[in-house]
C-alpha cells in the first residue's frame, strides 16, 4: 500500500536558514483576499478584543472585591461594563477568532490555493471593525445594560440608545459570520483534494464544518431578533412588550434559538484543534476518528433542539422536561470526544509542548464545564442555582476552560506555520502554569458562592462572600497578568525566534507541507495529501514526514520518491 | 517534466477546470445561502405564530381577517414570474436571446405588478389591526418581503441589461449571473409562499 507520495511545493521557494519570507506588515492593514492575510488580521483583532475585554473584566473583579460599590459610580455603570465584557468577549472574540484559524489552516489543510470566496471572505472581515466601533462606541453614549443576552425589557424599556448601537453592530457581525460560514462549507465540501475523502479529512475541517453549519442555520434567527428590538426600539413597535399585545418570551426563544448553538460556534473549532494538537503532540492516530468527526455533526444537530434550557424559569411546565432531556443527551457527542481524546494519548508519546499542554488544559477544564452543564441541565438543580454564580462559573469553563485554552493551544501549534519562526517554549510553559492555576481559581469557587446563592450581575452582594469574591479577584489579577506573558511571546517571536522550518511538529496534515509561512498560492504545485492524516507510528508515515523534510530542507522536491 | 512545452497545452484544461470549479462554488454557495436565509423567514414566521398565543383568537376580536383576494392575485404573478425567469434561464443557456430578453421582460414586470399588490396591502392595513400584532406582524413579514423583492429585482433588472448586451456569454460559468439571479428570485418567491400560508390561511 503505503506509496510515499511528498507534496511538491517548494520549487522555487527555498528557504535560508536565516531568513524568513513574510508578508510586509503593511499588508495585514490593507484589503487582502489572500485567506492568510485574512486569518492573522482575524487573529490579531480579535486578541486585541480579547484584551479589551479582559481590561473590562479587571474592572468587573476589582468592583467586587468589596462587597459595597467602589470602583463604579452606580449598579447601572457595572452593568454596562459587565455587559460590554460578555459582548467583546463573544462577539468580537471568540467567534472571530476561530474564524482566524480557520481561514488560515483550513485551506492549506485541503491543499487549496485559497477559500472557495476570497472577496466574500474579505468582506466579512471587514464587516467586523465598522460593527466593533458601532457597538463599543454604544459603551460612551448612554450604554446598554441589559447583558450581552439583552433580555426585553431591560433591552427595550431601561437601556440607551447604546443598546440600539449593540443591536445594529451585532446585526453587522452576524452578516459576517454567515458569510464566512458559507465560505468555509464550500470550501471544504468543493476544494478537498483527489484522494482526500470526507472521511481522510484533518479533524479540524470537520469542526469548522459543524460549525459553519450551525452558523449559516441559526446566525438568521439573531438577525430576526436584533431587528424585532431595533423596531422596538426606534419604530415604537411592541414586539417584546406585553401592553401593546408583544411577548417578552419571545425574543428568548429567537435569541436562544441562535445563541445556544452559537455556543457551538465558540466550542467546536476548538474540539477540532484538540483532535488536531493532542495526536500530533503525543504522536497517535486519533482514537475513534470517524467518531469524532461525527460526534461534531451530531453536536451541531441536537444543539438545535436544547435552546429553551436557558428559560427553564420563564417556560411553560410542561416543556421543560424535553428540553432537559434533548440538553442530557447532547453531553453523549461531548462524551465521545472526551474519551476519543484520552484514548488518543493514552500510551502516547506525549510531548509537553505549550501546544500540549493547553490542549491538555482544555481536556481537564472542560470537563468540569461540561459536567456542571449536565448538572444545570437537571431541572431541579437549575432552578436552585438559576441566576448565580454557579452559571457564571459554568459558562466560563466552557468559554474560557474551553475556547480560549484551545485558542491557546491553535496559537502555539499554528504559530510556526503563520510566521515562520518558533515561540518561545519556556515562556509558553510559564504561560500556562500562570493561566491554568489563575483560571481554576478565578472560576471554581464560583461554583461554591453559587450554590451559597450570590446572585450574578450584581456589583453589592451580601458581605458574607467577601472572602470568596477576593480569592476569586486575586485569581482573576492573576489571569489577567498571564495574559502579558503570551502577548511579550508573540512579539518577541515574531522577530526573534528560532526559525521553524516546513514541519516543526513532524505532523501529516498538509499544512506542514509547504514552508512556514507557505507562498501566496500556498503550494507551488497540487499537494498530495498523505493516506491517513493522523496515522502516525508506522513507517510509511516516518518515511513520508523524512521525506516532507528532506523536500524543504534543500529547497527542492525530493528525487524519484513521488 | 519537461516544463515549457506541457505548461502551454496543459494552460488551457486547467482555466477550464478553474472555470467549473468556480461554478461549482457558486451553485453551493448559492444554496447555502438560500437555506441559511429563509431562516430569517422562519424566524418572522415563529414571530407571527408566536404572538397569536397573546391573543383569545387570531385575528384578535374587532379586527377584520386580511382580504386574501389580491395576496392571492400577487402571488398568482409571483408564480408565473418565478416560471418564465427559470425558462428565460434555460432559453439563454440554449443561445436563444430573444426568447429569453421575452421572458425576462415578462417575469420583471410580473414581478413589478406582485410589489405594487403587496404594497398596496401593506399601505391598507387597518388602524384597528395595526393597534394588534395582527397588523404589525403582518406589515413587518411583508415589508421584509418586499426590501427583499425590490432588491433582487434591481440584481435581475441589472444582470438583464448586461445579458441581452452580450455580456456572460460562453458557457455556464460564464453565464453564473443569469443563473444566480434566477436563484435569487426562486428565493424571493419561495419566501413569499411561506408568509403568503402564514400570513392569509393559518388562522
Amino acid at each position: 500500500m503505503a506509496t510515499i507520495a511528498v507534496p511538491i511545493g517548494a520549487q522555487g521557494n527555498s528557504q535560508a536558514d536565516e531568513a524568513v519570507s513574510r508578508p510586509a506588515l503593511g499588508e495585514y492593514l490593507r484589503w487582502s483576499v489572500d485567506h492568510k492575510i485574512i486569518g492573522v488580521q482575524y487573529g490579531v483583532s480579535s486578541f486585541l478584543f480579547f484584551l479589551v475585554g479582559g481590561a473590562m473584566a479587571m474592572g468587573i473583579r476589582l468592583e467586587l472585591l468589596t462587597p459595597a460599590l467602589d470602583l463604579m459610580a452606580s449598579g447601572s455603570a457595572y452593568n454596562s461594563l459587565f455587559t460590554m465584557h460578555g459582548t467583546v468577549m463573544i462577539f468580537l472574540f471568540i467567534i472571530p477568532m476561530w474564524a482566524a484559524f480557520g481561514n488560515f489552516v483550513v485551506p492549506l489543510q485541503l491543499g487549496a490555493k485559497d477559500m472557495a470566496f476570497p472577496w466574500l471572505n474579505a468582506f466579512a472581515f471587514w464587516l467586523i471593525p465598522p460593527a466593533a466601533i458601532i457597538i463599543l462606541m454604544g459603551y460612551f453614549v448612554t450604554p446598554a445594560e441589559a447583558g450581552w443576552t439583552s433580555y426585553p425589557p431591560l433591552s427595550t424599556l431601561f437601556s440607551g440608545d447604546g443598546q440600539t448601537l449593540w443591536a445594529l453592530g451585532a446585526h453587522l457581525l452576524g452578516i459576517s459570520s454567515i458569510m464566512g460560514s458559507i465560505n468555509f462549507i464550500v470550501t471544504i465540501l468543493n476544494m478537498r483534494p483527489e484522494g482526500m475523502t470526507l472521511w481522510r479529512m484533518p479533524l479540524l475541517c470537520w469542526a469548522v464544518l459543524a460549525t459553519s453549519i450551525i452558523a449559516v442555520m441559526a446566525t438568521p434567527f439573531l438577525a430576526g431578533a436584533l431587528t424585532l428590538l431595533l423596531l422596538d426600539r426606534v419604530a415604537g413597535t411592541t414586539f417584546f412588550d406585553a401592553a401593546g399585545g408583544g411577548d417578552v418570551l419571545l425574543w428568548q426563544n429567537i435569541f436562544w434559538f441562535y445563541s445556544h448553538p452559537a455556543v457551538y460556534i465558540m466550542v467546536l473549532p476548538g474540539m477540532g484543534v484538540l483532535s488536531e494538537v493532542l495526536s500530533i503532540h503525543s504522536r497517535k492516530p486519533v482514537f475513534g476518528y470517524r467518531m469524532v468527526g461525527l460526534s461534531s455533526m451530531g453536536i451541531a444537530f441536537v444543539g438545535f433542539t436544547v435552546w429553551a434550557h436557558h428559560m427553564f424559569t420563564s417556560l411553560q411546565p410542561e416543556l421543560r422536561i424535553p428540553f432537559m432531556i434533548t440538553t442530557m443527551i447532547i453531553a453523549v457527542p461531548t462524551g465521545i470526544k472526551m474519551f476519543s481524546w484520552l484514548g488518543t494519548i493514552w500510551g502516547g508519546k506525549i510531548r509537553f509542548t505549550s501546544a500540549m499542554l493547553f490542549a491538555l488544559g482544555f481536556l481537564s477544564m472542560f470537563v468540569i464545564g461540561g459536567i456542571t452543564g449536565v448538572m444545570l441541565a437537571a431541572l431541579p438543580f437549575d432552578i436552585h442555582v438559576h441566576d448565580t454564580y454557579f452559571v457564571v462559573s459554568h459558562f466560563h469553563f466552557v468559554l474560557f476552560g474551553g475556547s480560549v485554552f484551545a485558542i491557546y493551544a491553535a496559537l502555539y501549534h499554528w504559530f510556526p506555520k503563520v510566521t515562520g519562526r518558533m515561540m518561545n517554549e519556556r515562556l509558553g510553559r510559564i504561560h500556562f502554569v500562570f493561566t491554568y492555576f489563575g483560571f481554576l481559581f478565578t472560576f471554581f469557587p464560583m461554583h461554591i458562592v453559587g450554590m451559597l446563592g450570590m446572585p450574578r450581575r450584581v456589583a453589592v452582594y451580601d458581605p458574607a462572600f467577601t472572602q470568596w469574591n477576593q480569592l476569586i479577584g486575586i485569581a482573576a489579577f492573576v489571569l489577567g497578568f498571564s495574559t502579558f506573558i503570551v502577548v511579550y511571546n508573540v512579539i518577541r517571536s515574531y522577530f526573534r525566534g528560532p526559525i521553524a522550518g516546513a514541519n516543526p511538529w513532524r505532523a501529516l496534515t498538509l499544512e506542514w507541507a509547504t514552508t512556514s509561512p507557505p507562498p501566496v498560492t500556498n503550494f507551488i504545485d497540487d499537494p498530495i495529501p498523505y493516506e491517513d492524516p493522523y496515522g502516525y507510528g508506522t513507517e510509511a508515515a516516518t518515511a513520508y514526514l523524512d521525506a516532507v523534510d528532506e523536500t524543504f530542507r534543500n529547497g527542492r522536491p525530493a528525487s524519484g520518491s513521488h | 517534466m519537461s516544463t515549457s512545452i506541457s505548461h502551454g497545452q496543459k494552460a488551457k484544461p486547467r482555466d477550464q477546470r478553474a472555470a467549473a470549479l468556480r461554478l461549482k462554488n457558486n451553485r453551493l454557495g448559492m444554496s447555502i445561502f438560500q437555506i441559511s436565509w429563509i431562516m430569517v423567514f422562519f424566524a418572522l414566521i415563529v414571530v407571527n405564530w408566536q404572538l397569536r398565543f397573546s391573543y383569545a383568537q387570531w385575528p384578535p376580536l374587532g379586527v377584520t381577517p386580511f382580504e386574501p383576494l389580491l395576496p392571492s392575485l400577487a402571488t398568482l404573478a409571483l408564480l408565473c414570474s418565478t416560471i418564465f425567469v427559470q425558462r428565460g434561464l434555460a432559453a439563454f443557456r440554449g443561445a436563444e436571446v430573444n426568447v429569453f430578453a421575452l421572458c425576462w421582460r415578462l417575469a420583471l414586470a410580473l414581478g413589478i405588478v406582485f410589489m405594487a399588490l403587496i404594497a398596496r396591502e401593506f399601505a391598507a392595513v387597518s388602524e384597528a389591526a395595526l393597534a394588534t400584532q395582527y397588523g404589525v406582524t403582518m406589515r413587518l413579514m411583508t415589508g421584509f418581503h418586499i426590501v427583499h423583492a425590490l432588491a433582487i429585482l434591481g440584481v435581475m433588472l441589472a444582470v438583464y441589461r448586461r445579458a441581452v448586451a452580450g455580456a456572460y456569454r460562453g458557457g455556464e460559468a460564464a453565464g453564473w449571473a443569469v443563473e444566480g439571479s434566477a436563484k435569487l428570485w426562486h428565493f424571493v418567491t419561495v419566501a413569499w409562499i411561506l408568509f403568503y400560508v402564514v400570513l392569509y390561511w393559518l388562522r
